[in-house]
């Protein structure tokens, strides 16, 4: 198992490798005016000075040689546009705890509540819960977001009288936010659970449990449901970096200061070293997330094995 | 067959399924008596209804389906008013439990095939955790599953189909049945093992006194293993009787053309036998006999009135016309005549 672990995080390097190398050459064929706020007014000169300060004006693969010996010392370097000169580990440091946070808590929640609703909408197919369940399903899968986001957050803060501004240390300010960002990944994990559960519930090892006398509760919880669990948990994970990075409108809405809408922010502003940034740590969390998902299933599933063994036949 | 005393006793029943907005009759009719420590076949084509025929002695209908009328004589019970869960899960395992016909899927994927006997055990034999250990290595000891010590620890996957259907069978053992159904048990099986399970199933039947219903659509393992054969055609029961009755001497058209459809019984050179038409529709109500329409032999009064069972001998009926003390006689085909004599010689 370590074995695997250590083959897979080093295969992994190597993607991260190869994905910040075509980021930091693509966000140099960006024109240069994108660096200056009034680049018509500039001198050749002062465009030439800036340009050689940000590092611009060397070949190619020498700033990609010295942009990856500074990374592996574990320097990030520092924002060029979005906070001039400050370090960019400081920035992400403040701001992915908050999102980091946020994007756990709405996982737990999404979890906790989109599991037993698919599982209530598999046991009764066609009857209330199912019905309840598809509508809502249909409902959040087809309203633009954005939309139900605004009746939350007015609804929310008029009706029952949650703050509309968020705010780290009060906790009543968290629920509306976390809950937004919620919606879409219970009825994610619902529909999803929904169909792996009444898949299995028409296999043949659930007729024979029946056969044998194991009652119907009983068949749902210990025999489908941990079945039909088997294919979800791999994207877990992976479901926990798009509610990360996802919530810009959500972050935009309730001004929560986290990292949700930096990248499209930092991208915009041509800030190529937060871009290089982000974008690794993005990839990483992906990485990890996938590995993460891989291993889990290996945990409950007997039939997959990652450090190959011989199977007894 | 030593003394008869009926274990199960099925009278007029009849299973219908909505589907798609119509009604299937699935079961048509059928009358049956389940003796004790029998081993009944019954054969017949697919969608005849035999599966749907023992899946009602267990309450396991799709939910579609339903019984409409009929009963279900049970220990003084009738199965078919059981409408609870409660009351079914009284019957099956642990008076009625079934082996399915295909063992890879048969099995939780997920769970030790340990922990899927242990389960059995458990339900019908309120054993604690230890005895239950014990047991199920006895039990894959009877199944002739080598070295159970270290294969009740191992997942479905770590078995052979095989090996899968003996655990299937040490399930169904665990919960100590009077009645055992093995729902096409050797189908998915390659031939070789067929056999062998075959075999297992009639020692452990001999060895737990069980009262055991064989569905198949195999001739040859009915041969092997019953005492008596029932043949169903269209969800009704045309002819039963011991298997040397429904072999060698077979009254009903239908019967006659499932066994002259046997490969073995053909002589080389000729053709193979295979029966003309396809199996009636069940959305429509079937007038006279179900198998007149492809049936080479059939009367005019075939065609209008559904014939009674008529009994051959103590224990063997048919149901066609041709029993009838008017109708004209009709020798069986060729080919069983052929049988016959052999049988003699």
């Amino acid at each position: 198992m370590a074995k695997y672990i250590l083959k897979r995080l080093g295969t992994s390097l190597f993607t991260l490798a190869v994905i910040l190398t075509i980021v930091f050459v693509l966000v140099r064929q960006m024109p240069i005016e994108g660096y200056f706020d009034n680049f018509d007014k500039l001198d050749q000169a002062v465009i030439d000075a800036r340009l050689k300060q940000l590092g611009l004006k060397d070949p190619l693969p020498v700033q990609l040689k010295d942009f990856f010996v500074r990374l592996i010392h574990g320097d990030l370097g520092t924002s060029a546009r979005y906070a001039v000169n400050v370090s960019i580990s400081e920035i992400i440091g403040k701001k992915a705890p908050l999102s980091i946070e946020m994007g756990v808590i709405s996982m737990a929640l999404s979890l906790v509540l989109g599991i037993p609703l698919g599982a209530a909408m598999a046991r009764s197919k066609n009857k209330f819960w199912d019905q309840f369940g598809t509508a809502f399903i249909v409902f959040v899968s087809a309203v633009p977001a954005a939309i139900y986001y605004i009746y939350i957050q007015s609804f929310g803060s008029t009706l029952l009288g949650f703050p509309m501004l968020f705010s780290r240390d009060d906790w009543r300010t968290w629920i509306l936010p976390v809950f937004s960002m919620s919606l879409g990944n219970i009825a994610y994990y619902a529909m999803w659970l929904r169909r792996y559960m009444v898949d299995e519930m028409n296999k043949d090892y659930v007729r024979l449990a029946r056969a044998k006398g194991v009652k119907e509760k009983n068949i749902t919880m210990r025999h489908v449901f941990r079945n039909s669990f088997v294919p979800m948990i791999q994207y877990i994970p992976t479901s926990l970096l798009y509610t990360v990075s996802g919530s810009i409108y959500i972050e935009s809405l309730y001004s929560v200061p986290g990292m949700g809408g930096l990248l499209v922010d930092v991208i915009a502003r041509q800030d190529n070293p937060m871009v290089q940034a982000l974008v690794m740590i993005y990839a990483s969390i992906g990485i990890v997330g996938m590995i993460l998902g891989d291993l889990l299933m290996a945990v409950i599933d007997p039939r997959i094995s990652l450090a190959r063994k011989d199977s007894a036949r | 067959m030593e003394e008869k005393t009926p274990i199960l006793s099925v009278r007029n029943l009849n299973v219908k399924f909505s589907l798609r907005g119509k009604v299937l009759h699935a079961i048509r009719d059928v009358s049956l008596d389940l003796y004790k420590g029998e081993t009944l076949a019954i054969v017949g084509e697919s969608g005849s209804g035999k599966s749907v025929l023992t899946k009602t002695f267990m309450g396991l209908l799709d939910q579609n389906g339903w019984i409409d009328s009929g009963s279900i004589l049970f220990q003084g019970k009738d199965l078919a008013k059981y409408k609870t869960e409660k009351e079914w899960l009284t019957i099956r395992g642990g008076e009625i439990a079934m082996v399915l016909q295909d063992p890879m899927t048969s099995l939780n994927p997920l769970k030790t095939i340990g922990a899927q006997i242990r389960e059995a055990l458990m339900l019908h034999r309120s054993m604690n955790k230890s005895q239950a250990y014990q047991r199920t290595i006895e039990l894959l000891n009877d199944v002739g599953i080598p070295d159970p010590v270290r294969r009740i620890r191992q997942y479905p996957h770590e078995f052979s189909g095989g090996m899968r259907q003996r655990v299937v069978i040490a399930i169904a053992l665990a919960c100590n049945p009077q009645i055992l159904i093995c729902d096409e048990p050797t189908t998915a099986l390659d031939v070789t093992i067929q056999a062998q399970i075959l075999h297992l199933i009639r020692d452990l039947v001999k060895k737990y006194a069980l009262t055991t219903v064989y569905i198949t659509h195999d001739l040859g393992v009915v041969a092997n293993v019953a005492d008596r054969v029932a043949v169903m055609y269209a969800g009704d029961i045309v002819e039963i009787g011991t298997s040397r009755e429904v072999f060698y001497d077979a009254r009903h058209p239908y019967t006659w053309a499932l066994l002259s459809s046997l490969p073995q019984l053909g002589h080389r050179g000729e053709k193979l036998f295979s029966i003309q038409g396809t199996p009636p529709n069940l959305y429509a109500e079937i007038k006279g006999d179900a198998f007149a329409p492809r049936n080479p032999h059939a009367l005019k009064i075939d065609f209008e009135r559904r014939p009674p069972l008529f009994q051959v001998s103590p224990t063997h009926w048919a149901r066609t016309w041709l029993l009838h003390p008017d109708a004209p006689s009709l020798d069986p085909p060729e080919v069983l005549q052929r049988l016959r004599q052999e049988e003699w010689q």
